[in-house]
């Protein structure tokens, strides 16, 4: 069991507050954290990772303690027993795929890194710089870095953010492929309905640093009638970007700019 | 008129050893002074950039004066290791150092400091240490950074002439690099020998930073 109470504060698209978040995980489980951009999803595993400090807070893995802040713990965030994915996968380039991947390798454990290698299918291009990868490969590598210390929790930030249809649907095959063999604890920090309802067992939804659904894929409201949380124009891509409670959408259509928060929409 | 070769070789073993030396000391520092959060780090920022705007002169003026037997310093190093920096070799290399140490260490800084910061963070995540993951991942993804630290040092070195001449005064065969050379041979009014000498500073210096421009548009990360 994977327990966390955070608190630290935070600037929020609607302005500032604090980000407060209490959730216990299973062993075992995949639990998708969603909600809108800047609600606090990638603050979250920071904190869980030791990248960030929190004001106030405590993390028990296993009845291990990482951080309590009453008690003065803060175990460093090599000393957790974590992989992360970074949403721009993070891959180093002066290594190939197989040093990226052995970079952090226990001594001795061949074996394993063969299985990494197998599952996660990166062994046509292990001897590549990730320059030459797209960016779905890039992901698959990074997830089996991330894997390689047999880490206790998985924490995946985006992973599906920049990839193409095939390319998400081919992550999503390895990730939960690998999920069955190994039972990794993990939160799964992601925009996409498809990517939730396909991988996760449970959502945590959260809005402005607040967790304000806790709920079941099996409970999760279907596609017809998502309300609209944030609406956004990406000046980059020249779309319109909205954001439901659990899928985010994007188009240059003009009429976009007619919807507006809590609009009720219908998905095909 | 043949010209005297010591000069050359002195400037070039001079350039070659402070290089050495400010790669040994700049990069960790550099390191340090781009990944710490240490409230006082403008202070050391300050002092190792106080020879880019400070004269050679007053630089060379107060190492000549802490190098000095008469003073704490010059005195323990004589008592204790039978070392004179002033007018030796040895102290215009000491001399060299602290001032071309800006010049490596701002380059391994800026090229550091521009690193995403997720590749630390990937390498924390995976159990690394700060002292690993420095020389593993960061310091190899600055090999451009890395490269102009060494060849401004190198450059820079050779081009000494105030600081050497306070330091080293213009002993033959042990301070009298090839930028001294040339200053007293157009003393004695010897232009063809000062031509001589400035035109291999000149050659050399420019296939130098030919050479490395040239192999950092080669190198790949």
């Amino acid at each position: 069991m994977i327990e966390f109470d955070l608190t630290i504060p935070r600037l929020f698209s609607e302005g500032t507050g604090a980000l407060t978040v209490q959730v216990a995980l299973e062993t075992g489980s995949l639990t998708a954290l969603t909600g809108p951009s800047g609600s606090g999803k990638t603050s979250v595993l920071r904190l869980l990772a030791g990248l960030d400090k929190p004001t106030k807070g405590r993390i028990a893995v296993d009845n291990v303690t990482w951080l309590d802040t009453g008690q003065r713990i803060d175990m460093a965030p090599q000393q957790r027993s974590i992989g992360y994915v970074f949403q721009d996968s993070a891959l180093f380039p002066n290594m190939t795929v197989r040093e990226n991947v052995t970079y952090a390798a226990p001594v001795g454990q061949v074996d394993l890194i063969t299985e990494l290698v197998e599952i996660t299918g990166i062994r046509p291009f292990a001897d590549q710089k990730p320059a030459r990868l797209s960016g779905g490969q890039r992901q698959r590598v990074a997830l089996a870095r991330a894997l390689i210390r047999r880490p206790q929790l998985l924490l995946l930030d985006e992973p599906f953010a920049a990839l193409d249809a095939d390319s998400s649907q081919g992550l999503r095959a390895v990730l939960l492929d690998l999920h069955r063999r190994w039972g990794t604890t993990t939160l799964l920090v992601s925009h996409y309905d498809v990517d939730v309802r396909a991988l996760a067992d449970r959502v945590v939804h959260l809005q402005q640093g607040r967790i304000v659904r806790d709920t079941t894929v099996a409970d999760l409201p279907t596609h017809s009638g998502e309300y609209i949380e944030h609406i956004r124009f990406d000046d980059l891509t020249q779309q319109w970007v909205i954001e439901t409670a659990m899928s985010q959408f994007r188009s240059s259509n003009p009429d976009w700019q007619r919807f507006a928060v809590g609009d009720q929409i219908r998905i095909q | 008129m043949p010209i005297d070769w010591e000069p050359i070789w002195l400037t070039l073993r001079l350039a070659g050893i402070t290089t050495l030396f400010l790669l040994i000391l700049g990069i960790p520092l550099a390191g340090w002074l781009a990944l710490s959060r240490f409230r006082l780090k403008p202070v050391v920022e300050a002092l190792v950039s106080l020879p880019i705007v400070l004269p050679p002169s007053v630089v060379g003026f107060y190492l000549l004066l802490a190098f000095s037997p008469t003073s704490g310093v010059g005195a323990w190093l004589l008592r204790t290791f039978d070392l004179q920096l002033v007018f030796s070799f040895q102290g215009l290399v000491v001399a060299s150092i602290l001032y071309s140490l800006p010049f490596m260490v701002h380059p391994v800084q800026a090229g550091l400091e521009n690193l995403p910061v997720s590749w630390r963070e990937a390498s924390y995540t995976l159990g690394q240490s700060p002292i690993r993951t420095f020389w593993r991942v960061l310091l190899p993804n600055c090999k451009p950074a890395l490269l102009t630290g060494v060849v401004l040092s190198f450059a820079h070195t050779i081009g000494e002439f105030g600081l050497v001449l306070m330091i080293g005064g213009n002993l033959p065969g042990q301070t009298r690099v090839a930028s001294i050379a040339i200053y007293d041979e157009v003393e004695l009014l010897h232009f063809e020998t000062a031509h001589a000498y400035a035109a291999l500073l000149l050659g050399l210096s420019f296939v130098i930073l030919l050479l490395v421009y040239a192999i950092n548009k080669r190198v790949t990360i």
